[in-house]
């Protein structure tokens, strides 16, 4: 049998926490972004959208890096903002949570943009002409009718967030009980000789849990076509 | 259509001559990341007397080396920081036995920025964040933890550790400054270091003597090319390289 170490146990929380952390901050950004994307039309929108999407097909590796080259001691924002306030970000869970973030944003956005483009625009102006302002509208009838979209858009990130491994190396390292997450894990077992036994079962952990959300998001889905 | 025939006999002939003479020039070497220089300048050596001979180097922790060679990744020359890693490899039957030996010697230094106050292992629970080869496949790692324990200062030290991949990387992290100080081999500090000084030396009775041995494999040891590279490996000549790059070999 098996029997996982606890920095082995650490790393499946950890993992969670990373994604869930970053699920939640990118939430409204996400929500704002898509929203805009949706319903505006501006100056420099492709130029948004590429922005948006660029991390879905930049390897992982690069996001990793640039922000390393941004975020590190010797970096534009981590040598003249971040440590005269004294925050350390580099080798820390929240490095791990700002590469994880960016890595599955455009997973988040899309959904929700989905999501909204399937409300009846005719329910918008119906609530824009009883009077309420951009803002209540957003809040009383366009949250509403896309929450499924936010929470399978956030499903989706989320999922994408446990795997996370390219970016998340390069800023946040390796460090057992502190930012070593499941596939960080798998990767120390991997290139060890004696290692393939506890590198397999993390391995299940992990398609463990991918599988239950996507079947979650996969739900979603259906529901999502039923209701449009 | 004779004609034909004869055509494609010829050319698959000189086909299979170019690729069985490929085959025996080549020399697939797999070697400990704390090696890279020395070997870097011995196989430039070498093809300078033999320039039929061409290497495929594959440099990283010697650990993570022995199990791509189990797995079947070409190899012809292993060079290990530890003897575990190749006694793994002789115990799968991969290694001519024969051929295993010593190659050289080295000791684990502490490097961090200069000027910082840490005199021993003692003075590392100062610290915040420090580089380590990762102990499952990097020997530098292991080496280092085995000094920890013995100095019995590893459980303040738990949630400090990065664990680096192989020896560079972990040089490479305390040189961007990410890091405020690694355990690596003085031979690195003494050619790779450049923000960064040897701020102790790792007392030798705290941890087993850095050796690395060196061996063919099995398939390397039907390679003329690569017996021959092994016998160079022997030489004075070596050796003198060695010593120059701070190795010892004795």
């Amino acid at each position: 049998m098996v029997s996982f170490t606890p920095a082995d146990y650490s790393a499946i929380y950890l993992s969670m926490k990373v994604a869930v952390t970053a699920t939640l901050l990118s939430l409204p950004v996400g929500f704002a972004l898509a929203w805009l994307m949706t319903f505006r039309q501006f100056r420099g929108k492709v130029v948004l959208d590429v922005l948006i999407n660029l991390p879905l097909t930049l390897p992982p590796v690069v996001v990793g890096y640039l922000l390393l080259l941004l975020l590190g001691q010797k970096g534009w924002i981590g040598q003249h903002l971040l440590q005269p306030l004294g925050i350390k970000l580099i080798f820390t869970w929240k490095a791990a949570v700002i590469a994880t973030a960016v890595v599955g944003f455009p997973l988040l956005v899309r959904a929700i943009r989905i999501g909204l483009e399937g409300i009846d625009e005719g329910l918008i102006q119906a609530s824009r002409t009883l009077g309420a302002g951009t803002f209540d509208t957003v809040m009383t009838v366009v949250l509403p009718l896309s929450f499924r979209g936010i929470l399978a858009g956030s499903a989706l990130m989320f999922a994408r967030g446990l795997g996370e491994f390219g970016a998340t190396i390069i800023v946040a390292g390796n460090m057992p009980g502190v930012t070593q997450t499941i596939p960080l894990a798998i990767y120390e077992y991997a290139s060890s000789p004696s290692g393939d036994i506890m590198a397999l079962a993390l391995c299940l952990v992990s398609i463990s849990l991918s599988v239950i959300i996507l079947l979650f998001h996969e739900f979603l889905s259906r529901r999502l076509v039923k209701v449009d | 259509m004779k004609f034909f025939t004869t055509g494609t006999m010829a050319v698959i002939l000189v086909l299979c001559m170019t690729v069985s003479m490929s085959m025996a020039a080549d020399v697939n070497l797999s070697v400990a990341a704390s090696m890279k220089d020395v070997v870097n300048v011995l196989t430039d050596n070498f093809t300078k007397k033999n320039p039929s001979v061409k290497f495929i180097k594959n440099y990283g922790a010697s650990g993570a080396l022995a199990k791509q060679i189990e797995n079947g990744a070409p190899a012809d020359i292993f060079i290990s920081a530890n003897m575990e890693w190749m006694d793994y490899l002789k115990n799968k039957k991969l290694m001519d036995n024969q051929s295993i030996g010593t190659f050289a010697y080295n000791e684990l230094v502490f490097v961090g920025k200069p000027g910082l106050k840490v005199k021993s292992l003692r003075d590392l629970a100062k610290l915040e964040r420090i580089a380590i080869g990762s102990p499952k496949s990097v020997p530098a790692g292991e080496y280092a933890m085995a000094a920890l324990k013995k100095a019995g200062v590893d459980k303040g030290l738990d949630k400090k550790l990065v664990m680096a991949r192989d020896v560079r990387e972990c040089l490479m992290y305390a040189e961007r400054g990410e890091v405020d100080g690694a355990f690596v081999y003085k031979t690195d500090a003494l050619e790779q270091a450049r923000t960064v000084a040897i701020l102790f030396t790792v007392p030798q009775e705290l941890y087993p003597r850095v050796t690395y041995p060196k061996g063919l494999t099995a398939t390397g040891s039907k390679n003329e090319s690569a017996a021959s590279f092994f016998r160079f490996l022997n030489s004075t000549e070596t050796k003198s390289v060695l010593v120059k790059k701070g190795f010892a070999v004795k």
